[in-house]
């Protein structure tokens, strides 16, 4: 139990008969000062806003901005083995894969894979199970500006998960 | 001719004081409040049925949006209900981390409440700083899971990975500049007259009256009754930390201001004794992949910044739960507010709900 407990809520009511030092505090308004005093202060701390479109914030590496999938970045082969474990994680059902079985046999490879960022919830469940060691083929990227004009732009096809998307232009 | 009657006014759902979409019912005898009726639902998203369609770790992101303001407790809750349900031990180091992120949210989510009150009683500075010390909160949880509002930031069994170089440092360096930013709170609201004027005996909820409306959080504890979760029932070893639970004596919206402001002390408190005897090992239990916990039901609670936030699965057989439900401080706490605005006068809603401190995403889930 602390303190404020203890003085039975005395901080909390002023019930107690008001004294000269209460009623000169009252006189001279010093709680309003008090407050003052701390806006004065913050008048001199630095700025924190950052003024957004032209600055940005330095995002921290593990930043979850919308998946994307990655080469391998030595032979630049695509990391992905089509083994459907980010789209059966998925709680927004917002990957789709279509795959099909090598030509010489062994294992699949990627025919189409697509990401609904119109869906996507940005939870990173997908990079969790994802088999490819030591880097995940699907990560989350840092890009977060997002916004189209048309929702088929929110679809996004295997070329722009590995490359990258043309970012929208911003028309007036 | 002249005669008087009970006016009828609705407040909502689009106030901006409500925080949310809440709707209240005033009936009002000049302006003084006869009856007030909560009118909630317009945030329903049926995640509970939603649950029963998902498998385990999918309904972690839909808890992230619960109590949006607070979704690491709401994680903390569900990863708990479901460890219990499958009987893992979770590795000591991941329950100390998680005792810190839990505890770094309550600052948050209470640093948000603190700002929003202030403002709807007047005092727009406050806002402004209180946002700023939680933005260095959401920068730590930036740095740790990658989101700042729906973290996912655990897993069952413990957390998806360690902590990043350095984080530790960050968040010794946030407890420690953060006591003398809460004394700038103190300074400009806890003398403050107009603040006093609005909230000193507005809104009193009586200690019996609360337990008996099932209340809990902040806004049962400033009405003296000593319940708090973490030491009632400890969850993540708790039981292993040195804290006060702070007690009001009036139950009035200043009590409620005062205990909250406490708390925030108090979790520092809490940060400060985990960083300090923070274990070594693994942060992840051996889970399987596919998880499919046994059959039977489990009930877990866990002490979020608005109160006691409860997980209840059944599980009959496979990866999905039968049935979800959660028990949502909000919605609980909302149901005193008749109790405690009648024979308030009008302006005095906007003080008790503030002090409530509902999120209407965990009210109407």
């Amino acid at each position: 139990m602390t303190e404020m407990a203890k003085d039975g809520g005395a901080r909390s009511g002023g019930r107690r008969a008001p004294d000269l030092r209460d009623l000169a505090r009252q006189f001279l308004l010093l709680e309003l000062w008090v407050g003052l005093w701390v806006t004065l202060k913050n008048q001199f701390r630095p700025h924190i806003t950052v003024e957004y479109p032209k600055e940005t914030v330095e995002l921290s590496p593990r930043f979850r901005g919308v998946p994307r999938l990655r080469f391998h970045p030595e032979t630049s082969e695509e990391l992905c083995i089509a083994c459907h474990l980010c789209e059966t994680v998925c709680p927004d059902d917002c990957i789709h894969i279509v795959s099909e079985k090598k030509p010489d046999g062994k294992g699949k490879r990627l025919v189409s894979f697509e990401i609904n960022y119109e869906r996507c919830c940005f939870c990173g469940l997908c990079v969790d199970p994802c088999p490819t060691k030591p880097l995940t083929a699907i990560y989350m990227s840092h890009d977060y500006e997002l916004a189209d004009y048309q929702r088929t732009g929110f679809v996004a096809p295997l070329k722009h998960l590995l490359d990258g998307s043309d970012p929208t232009e911003y028309k007036e | 001719m002249f005669r008087t009657e009970e006016m009828d006014i609705n407040m909502g759902p689009q106030h901006p004081s409500t925080h949310g979409v809440l709707r209240l019912k005033l009936t009002l005898e000049g302006e003084v409040i006869s009856d007030i009726r909560p009118v909630i639902g317009y945030l329903h998203r049926g995640v509970e049925k939603l649950c029963e369609h998902r498998t385990y770790p999918m309904i972690e992101p839909l808890t992230d949006r619960l109590d949006y303001v607070a979704a690491i407790s709401e994680n903390l809750g569900y990863c708990g209900a479901v460890e219990k349900l499958m009987g893992v031990q979770v590795p000591p180091r991941a329950q100390y981390i998680r005792v810190i992120l839990a505890e770094l949210q309550r600052v948050a989510s209470h640093l948000l409440w603190l700002g929003t009150h202030a403002l709807d009683l007047g005092a727009m500075t406050v806002f402004f700083y209180t946002f700023r010390e939680r933005e260095l909160i959401l920068d730590l949880f930036e740095a740790f899971c990658g989101a700042r509002l729906t973290y996912n930031s655990m897993r069952i069994g413990g957390l998806y990975e360690d902590v990043p170089a350095g984080w530790f440092d960050r968040v010794r360096h946030f407890i420690d500049i953060f006591p003398s930013r809460e004394k700038e709170y103190e300074d400009l609201l806890t003398v403050n007259r107009i603040f006093k004027g609005r909230t000193v005996g507005v809104g009193i909820l009586k200690p019996e009256d609360g337990i008996a409306l099932g209340v809990s959080g902040p806004t049962l504890r400033a009405s003296g009754v000593n319940y708090d979760v973490r030491v009632a029932q400890p969850y993540s070893s708790y039981e292993q930390f040195q804290f006060d639970v702070p007690l009001g004596a009036n139950g009035d919206t200043y009590d409620r201001y005062l205990v909250r402001m406490e708390e925030m002390r108090q979790s520092c408190r809490i940060i400060r004794q985990a960083l300090e005897r923070m274990p070594q090992g693994e942060v992840r239990a051996k889970v399987p992949k596919y998880i499919k916990p046994p059959a039977g039901e489990v009930y877990h609670v866990v002490e979020s910044p608005r109160g006691e936030q409860g997980f209840y699965i059944v599980q009959v057989a496979g990866e999905m739960p039968y049935r979800m439900r959660f028990r949502a401080p909000s919605f609980v706490n909302l149901q005193a507010l008749p109790t405690m605005c009648k024979g308030q006068m009008i302006a005095d809603v906007v003080a008790v709900i503030g002090s409530i401190d509902i999120v209407l995403g965990d009210c109407d889930r």
